[in-house]
């Protein structure tokens, strides 16, 4: 529908009376008027959100199986043994040793992108899709695409390294190559992301700044430091803050890749979740890990946001 | 929140003596076009980009070999027996893709859509509305920004199974469609409106769902946009909860179905390449027509993202 | 976070009608989608019988390979025969995905008309409610009953008095080889098969034999970062012990040297030469179909691309390296996965596939396996297959999984097997340590209650 038929819909009722009522009818009206407009979201928020939140931590206290035995509370026994759980524990470190790896090449090499691609060389936008594209792929294609990528005899990363004398390795079998296959793969997919954000921050420098200290004589490296770095500044702790969260949220594409292999060596907790709840029928058990996670990315995020607000203030 | 960036979209266009050609080239005063640390930059660049895309060079050329050359040692981007589409006939003629591209088109419309307007109804609501309860309500929902949504799926499929909705579009689309950080957003922009634009409408007797639908939201369109196109890339590339909701191979989306259901001819790498390309096709397309507006989509939304 | 880029219009700018086109196409799509999305959302009541009366089965099985074509094949033949029913086969990723998929869908209540498990997972399935019992008067009355299966097939679908899943098949691991490597070896006997073999030390003599001849592998077989195939070759050898391996109790009770020598065993043929210690499953068969290795250890299922290769092969049960004959087995079965409100007219329907099925599955023996419903089995045609007899007397050594609630083909059992030996295979990790870590994590779960 047009806007200017709405307009003129709107026009035609011009002039109805709306009767001044007393303040407190009129704050009554307002009150309904308000949480009619948010009372849609407000349902769904209840439903999909805050609902699931408390359900999940009662069911943390019981014993339920997807099948709804063992439905009893057990107090704490599932935190209990998720505490001494081997497993729970590696895998929480594997999403935070992830979580490390991943984020450092995420922020750094999508700097080094952005900046590259900023220089204002020709073919602006053949260089944004290289690197933005892959960021469009599902999860379950760009790991099936590296899938094929490492496979230890026929993927394309052996033959280019074997072209240069390195021997086959078995990315996602070897223990001890497989968590950084995995961050490679992640580097690839979602570079893009931060690459847009930085980009799109390095539009905003006033070009004047840089026009005023190449009066001064300052070179393209020294304007790097003493302009682009400082005000990229902001960006810089909005992406670290952002990636931290997406990396400790890591499930799909290991899921996919190495189900967590080998050997547990790159099983994400969200993965120890849901092998909990679904493959092993524990919704209970299930529930205490996803909240002592839960637990863990609260901490995380109030430790980021503090250490930021004091460095800026 | 810190921002992103500050400035306008649009810089201000004053004409610097360096010309049109050089300010295209991204050329500062005094910088002659082919200076050594731009050539180091190109070569870099190239490199790069070429690195980007070889996996999908690769995918590519995987997709139309035949199965013998695809699992054929050594490694060679050119097939003996020459290329062939069979991958893609065969993926098409016994697969699933088509349906489930269909179920990602109408689920993650159907998100989209049921997002957009929960999220610009709420959004308004706490913009310009005052009631009881707006700033616990408001900052209740910024602090559930945080929750992960990968933390909630056992009691989201257990809720699921009490509304008897495994299985069926809706466990698909329901929990998809509560998104805090896009009611943020566009509070954030509808605040930037002048209200001096709503109220003369109010004066000449407009209620408020007609100053919204009429006034408010045509002026939002950018932003509507932007959410839009996140919502939906987000929903129709999402992976885990979708994989949970659905069992039904003929329910499932393009994510869950290549990844869940499997050939009955086996481990066939022309074919699971052929289906990657098919699976990232439309997203692919659709970012080459609304390059600008997608990354525009994503610089504004920012943490929406991901 | 502030917002940019999407500066909102001043008061000053009229809110023009300034469609561009691009956003009228996405306009038009969101449009397109809704009114679909609504349609679609609306009409979604299944109508499994269509006008002829003809019903709708939905299908679900795991298996791929020569196995899929095979079973593919298998529901064409049976739908052509128009006993009413029009089944829909859907195959998903074998192991631990397949039964997480099933299980959710049986506890959804909307789960596929009958799907195929293994014999080793019923136990772990069936007293939690996720699968209907079998009603075996209406089985009798499409032709199936208890007497035309081996007794201990039979009974692995049993449990408290109720039949839960009904065996198609038993398909043990087993090994094929290249009758021209062999002959070029000079391993064959007087009988044209591989002459016996007996010892660890005489397999790999054998197995170098064969090497010389390839130039590349002696023996192929694929297990990296895949639990079932490490499982039943280590299970085959350590069975061969004659060695127990009981988890009806509170701890497991295990052969801790059978264990050991199976696994040191199992070194000494992935050294690269005999075997390599990298490959995966798809790997290996590629290696033996493509003539690079004499001999291959795997399950009866890639019988059909052997054969298919124009590979002159032959099969036979993993010698008996240890004393004991042995072989892995388990059986695909099939199931009812439960339903909350099952229609009549659709199970009758379901019975007669399986039954029809059943009664055809010569076509499946075709697929290297061994059928469960005796009267195929005792069929003229079928004791003509070669080289299915061959390695037919694997059915009468054949041990399934020892049964715990968490064990079963794909089961995490398995996975726990490759997280914890894996080392031992790939790069020559002390085997007992290995092993000991398997057993550790094995009576962790021994130690929970049993969930369903």
């Amino acid at each position: 529908m047009s806007t200017a038929a709405l307009s003129a819909a709107a026009g035609t009722r011009a002039g109805s009376s709306e009767i001044r009522a007393g303040e407190r009818s009129a704050h009554h009206r307002n009150n309904r008027i308000g949480w009619a407009f948010v009372a849609p979201f407000v349902i769904v928020f209840v439903m999909f959100l805050i609902w699931p939140l408390i359900h999940g931590f009662y069911l943390s206290f019981t014993g339920e199986s997807i099948t709804g035995a063992n439905g009893q509370l057990i107090g704490f026994a599932n935190y209990a043994e998720a505490l001494q759980d081997p497993i729970m524990w590696r895998s929480l470190l594997n999403t935070l040793w992830f979580t490390v790896l991943s984020t450092i090449p995420l922020v750094v090499v999508s700097l080094a992108l952005a900046l590259l691609v900023h220089q204002g060389l020709p073919g602006q936008w053949l260089w944004r899709l290289s690197f933005f594209m892959p960021f469009l792929l599902a999860s379950t294609v760009a790991a099936q695409i590296w899938i094929w990528m490492y496979n230890p005899q026929l993927g394309l990363v052996n033959y280019l390294l074997g072209a240069v004398g390195v021997d086959p390795v078995a990315w996602l079998q070897d223990p001890s190559w497989a968590m950084y296959a995995v961050v490679v793969m992640t580097t690839w997919w979602t570079v893009g992301f931060n690459f847009l954000l930085y980009l799109t921050a390095l539009q905003n420098i006033p070009e004047q700044q840089y026009e005023a200290s190449a009066l001064d004589g300052a070179g393209r490296w020294r304007q790097l430091r003493s302009i682009t770095v400082p005000q990229l500044g902001p960006t810089t702790v909005l992406i670290v803050m952002l990636q931290v969260l997406a990396s400790l949220k890591v499930f799909d594409q290991i899921y996919v890749m190495t189900n967590g292999g080998p050997a547990g060596v790159t099983r994400p907790v969200v993965m120890y979740i849901f092998e909990t709840g679904f493959t092993g029928y524990r919704f209970g058990y299930a529930s205490a890990i996803a909240y002592i996670f839960f637990a863990l990315i609260v901490i995380i995020s109030v430790g980021q946001v503090r250490l930021t607000s004091r460095r800026s203030a | 929140m810190t921002a992103v960036a500050t400035e306008p979209t649009t810089k201000p266009t004053v004409h610097h003596p360096r010309g049109r050609f050089a300010e295209r080239a991204g050329l500062r005063i005094g910088e002659r076009f082919a200076s050594p640390g731009r050539i180091g930059a190109l070569v870099a660049l190239v490199v790069l980009a070429v690195l980007w895309l070889l996996p999908f060079l690769w995918a590519l050329v995987t997709s139309f070999k035949t199965e013998t050359d695809a699992a054929a040692t050594p490694v060679s981007f050119f097939p003996k027996s020459g290329f062939t589409t069979d991958a893609y006939s065969n993926v098409l003629s016994q697969g699933n893709i088509p349906l489930w591209t269909w179920n990602s088109l109408l689920t993650a419309t159907a998100i989209t859509i049921i997002t957009l307007v929960v999220s610009a109804l709420a959004a308004y609501g706490f913009s310009r509305l005052e009631f009881t309860g707006r700033r616990w309500l408001f900052w209740g929902m910024i602090a559930s920004i945080i929750i992960p949504p990968q933390v909630l799926i056992v009691p989201l499929f257990y809720e699921m199974l009490t509304l008897n909705l495994v299985d069926t579009y809706w466990a698909v689309i329901l929990p998809q469609v509560v998104a805090p950080a896009m009611v943020f957003i566009l509070k954030k922009f509808f605040d930037q409106i002048p209200v001096e634009l709503e109220d003369a409408a109010r004066i000449d007797g407009a209620g408020r769902l007609r100053v919204f639908w009429s006034i408010v939201l045509p002026l939002s369109r950018p932003i509507l946009a932007a959410v839009s196109i996140i919502v939906f890339i987000a929903a129709w590339n999402n992976f885990l909860w979708p994989f949970i909701a659905t069992s039904d191979s003929s329910l499932m989306t393009l994510p869950v179905g290549l990844q869940t259901v499997k050939s009955a001819y086996g481990l066939q790498y022309a074919q699971v390449m052929a289906s990657a390309v098919l699976a990232a096709i439309p997203l692919v397309v659709v970012f080459l027509f609304f390059q600008r507006q997608i990354i525009k989509g994503f610089a504004t939304t920012g943490f929406g993202g991901q | 976070m502030a917002l940019h880029h999407l500066a909102p219009p001043s008061a000053a700018d009229p809110p023009g009608p300034g469609l561009t086109r691009r956003q009228m196409l996405i306009g038009s799509l969101a449009a397109v989608g809704g009114v679909a999305a609504i349609g679609s959302l609306a009409g979604c009541t299944p109508a499994n019988a269509s006008a002829d009366g003809v019903r709708q089965l939905a299908f679900w099985h795991l298996l791929s390979g020569g196995d899929g074509i095979n079973m593919a094949g298998l529901v064409d033949d049976v739908n052509a025969l128009d006993h009413g029913y029009e089944a829909t086969q859907t195959v998903l990723a074998w192991g631990a995905p397949y039964y997480t998929k099933l299980a959710m869908a049986s506890v959804g209540g909307r789960s596929p008309d009958t799907a195929i498990m293994h014999a080793s997972r019923v136990a772990g399935y069936a007293p939690g409610g996720l699968l209907d019992p079998w009603d075996l008067d209406l089985l009798a009355e499409n032709g199936v009953q208890e007497s035309d299966f081996l007794e201990r097939v039979w009974a692995k679908g049993g449990l408290d008095g109720k039949q839960y899943s009904i065996a198609l098949d038993s398909h043990p691991f087993i090994m094929m080889y290249n009758l021209d490597v062999a002959e070029q070896a000079g391993v064959l006997g007087p009988d044209g098969q591989l002459a016996p073999i007996d010892s660890p030390d005489q397999f790999l003599e054998v197995a170098r034999a064969m090497q010389a001849v390839t130039g590349k592998h002696g023996l192929s077989y694929g297990y990296l970062g895949d639990g079932a195939q490490m499982w039943r070759l280590f299970y085959t050898l350590y069975k061969q012990h004659d060695a127990e391996f009981d988890l009806s109790g509170e701890t497991a009770v295990v052969d801790d040297d059978a264990a050991v020598s199976s696994l040191e065993f199992i070194q000494q043929l992935l050294d690269g030469t005999v075997c390599t210690p990298s490959g995966d499953y798809g790997t290996a068969v590629s290696e033996f179909m493509s003539g690079e290795s004499g001999m291959f250890f795997t399950g009866v299922w890639e019988l059909p691309t052997a054969k298919n290769s124009g590979l002159n092969v032959d099969a036979q049960p993993i010698p008996t390296l240890f004393g004991t004959p042995a072989a892995y087995a388990d059986s695909h079965a099939f199931t009812l996965p439960h339903q909350s409100s099952p229609d009549e007219e659709q199970r009758r329907a379901t019975y007669r596939f399986v039954a029809d099925v059943l009664k055809n599955s010569l076509a499946w023996a075709e697929a290297g396996h061994i059928p469960a419903f005796q009267p195929v089995v005792q069929s003229p045609e079928y004791q003509a297959l070669l080289p299915q007899a061959h390695y037919a007397p694997a059915a009468e050594i054949l041990n399934y999984d020892p049964e715990a609630w968490f064990t079963g083909s794909g089961s995490d059992f398995q996975n726990y097997f490759l997280e914890t030996v894996q080392g031992v295979y790939l790069d020559g990790s002390d085997p007992a340590e290995g092993f000991d870590a398997f057993i550790r994590r094995v009576n962790v779960q021994l130690s929970k209650p049993n969930p369903v």
